[in-house]
């Protein structure tokens, strides 16, 4: 079960708005980091991704295990997210 | 128009969601046709990744790439077109549909299809270029540019697409070094746009450098090899790589279809922009002979639309001898 979602993303990423398209067409609510507007937490997504990339989808499930998604893809998020 | 009854059955499937694929369905569901968009990656294509279109009629600022993905998408959508967040892997000609197949096993049936799934940025293919993929080595500049805030970087490419990134990333880099094989083909006035960054020296200029090999460590990119016209190698230091060669078709789900594609695996389409496939139709980037405009693509997608309602309606065939274009 997922207790809750983190995304980290820039203002003009597509990839990240993806992401954010497909978990609302899901009704599921998330939290986004935009590191645009907080770059100090940009090493934070670095340092949970091992990529200089976004979108990093961070899905913490009610165990407290944590799935991390780099990118927009849907064969490692749907699976995640459900 | 509608005849479609079962859920999984359509009068229009369309394959991808950038300007084409997005006009053709503002078209075809104003005319009632019932009309499904299956969409692998973001809507929009690569315009949504873009970050400022300037030579799109009608925004006389440019407009953000973003935005015009998201305002195509939602006038799509209010006149009743299904976005589906999926991908189609396969497509056999049953007759009066087609069978397609997504990516968890399901069918749909159509009566029309129209491919529109764009292009996708080449890779160049040299040592590195993996190895380092998304932690030093990037192909879309508004997605991983914030990552390179006073950093060095380094563009491979030489066209629009090369030239407008770099201008993009210098609102983050220190410093870029743009490598070019030859010379620069960017519009005349992208290489205006770029100028004053050069004569600033935040950008600097390398024409006749072929990539040789992306170098790094534990660490990411730190530096890349390139070969001058004259033979020697040099090395360009830097934080990162951005690449922008040029195009290449998403036909990958084609190839054993009977769909003809060109040598460089672009869908060769007739004059109504109908494949070798009956009523099976292309448009945009996709397209052989396709000029890779997002002005060009939205009117192809206008056209086809206008060739799907004639082929519904069973008019598109009637006194024609199919004859396909090949272009180069």
């Amino acid at each position: 079960m997922v207790k809750n979602i983190t995304i980290f993303t820039t203002n003009t990423c597509g990839y990240c708005q993806m992401v954010k398209t497909y978990l609302k067409a899901k009704g599921m609510g998330y939290d986004e980091v935009n590191l645009d507007q907080t770059p100090a937490r940009r090493e934070e997504a670095h340092r949970l991704s091992g990529a200089l990339t976004v979108p990093v989808t961070v899905v913490t499930k009610t165990d407290d295990s944590q799935e991390v998604i780099v990118g927009y893809n849907l064969a490692k998020l749907v699976p995640a997210v459900s | 128009m509608s005849n479609s009854t079962d859920k999984n059955q359509h009068d229009l499937v369309i394959i991808g969601a950038g300007p084409a694929a997005l006009t053709a369905a503002i078209y075809t569901t104003r005319e009632d046709i019932e009309t499904v968009i299956y969409e692998r990656g973001v809507i929009g294509g690569l315009a949504a990744v873009t970050d400022v279109i300037d030579n799109y009629p009608g925004f006389s600022d440019g407009v953000k790439g973003l935005d015009l993905a998201e305002d195509l998408r939602k006038q799509a959508e209010r006149f009743g077109a299904k976005i589906e967040l999926g991908e189609i892997k396969s497509i056999k000609d049953e007759g009066e549909f087609k069978r397609l197949t997504n990516e968890i096993g399901e069918d749909l049936l159509a009566r029309s299809v129209l491919i529109a799934t764009g292009s996708d940025y080449n890779r160049t293919g040299i040592a590195g270029e993996d190895k380092y993929y998304a932690r030093g080595v990037h192909f879309c500049a508004t997605c991983d540019g914030a990552f390179y805030r006073d950093k060095r970087l380094v563009v491979i490419g030489g066209g629009n697409s090369a030239v407008q990134e770099t201008i993009f990333l210098t609102r983050f880099a220190s410093h870029i070094d743009l490598l070019v094989r030859s010379n620069l083909k960017a519009s005349d006035i992208l290489i205006k746009e770029l100028q004053p960054f050069i004569d600033s020296g935040k950008v600097t200029l390398n024409l006749g450098v072929t990539p040789k090999e992306i170098v790094g460590d534990d660490n990411g990119v730190n530096k890349v090899i390139g070969t001058l016209s004259d033979g020697k190698d040099k090395d360009f230091p830097t934080d990162g790589v951005f690449v922008f060669i040029g195009l290449k078709p998403n036909t990958q789900f084609l190839k054993d279809t009977s769909i003809k594609l060109n040598p460089q695996g672009f869908i060769i389409t007739d004059s109504n922009l109908e494949t070798s496939m009956p009523n099976v139709f292309a448009a945009g980037d996709v397209r052989s002979g396709a000029t890779m405009q997002i002005a060009s693509a939205s009117g192809e997608g206008a056209t086809a639309a206008l060739k799907i309602r004639e082929c519904l309606e069973g008019r598109l065939h009637s006194n024609e001898v199919k004859q396909l274009e090949v272009m180069p």
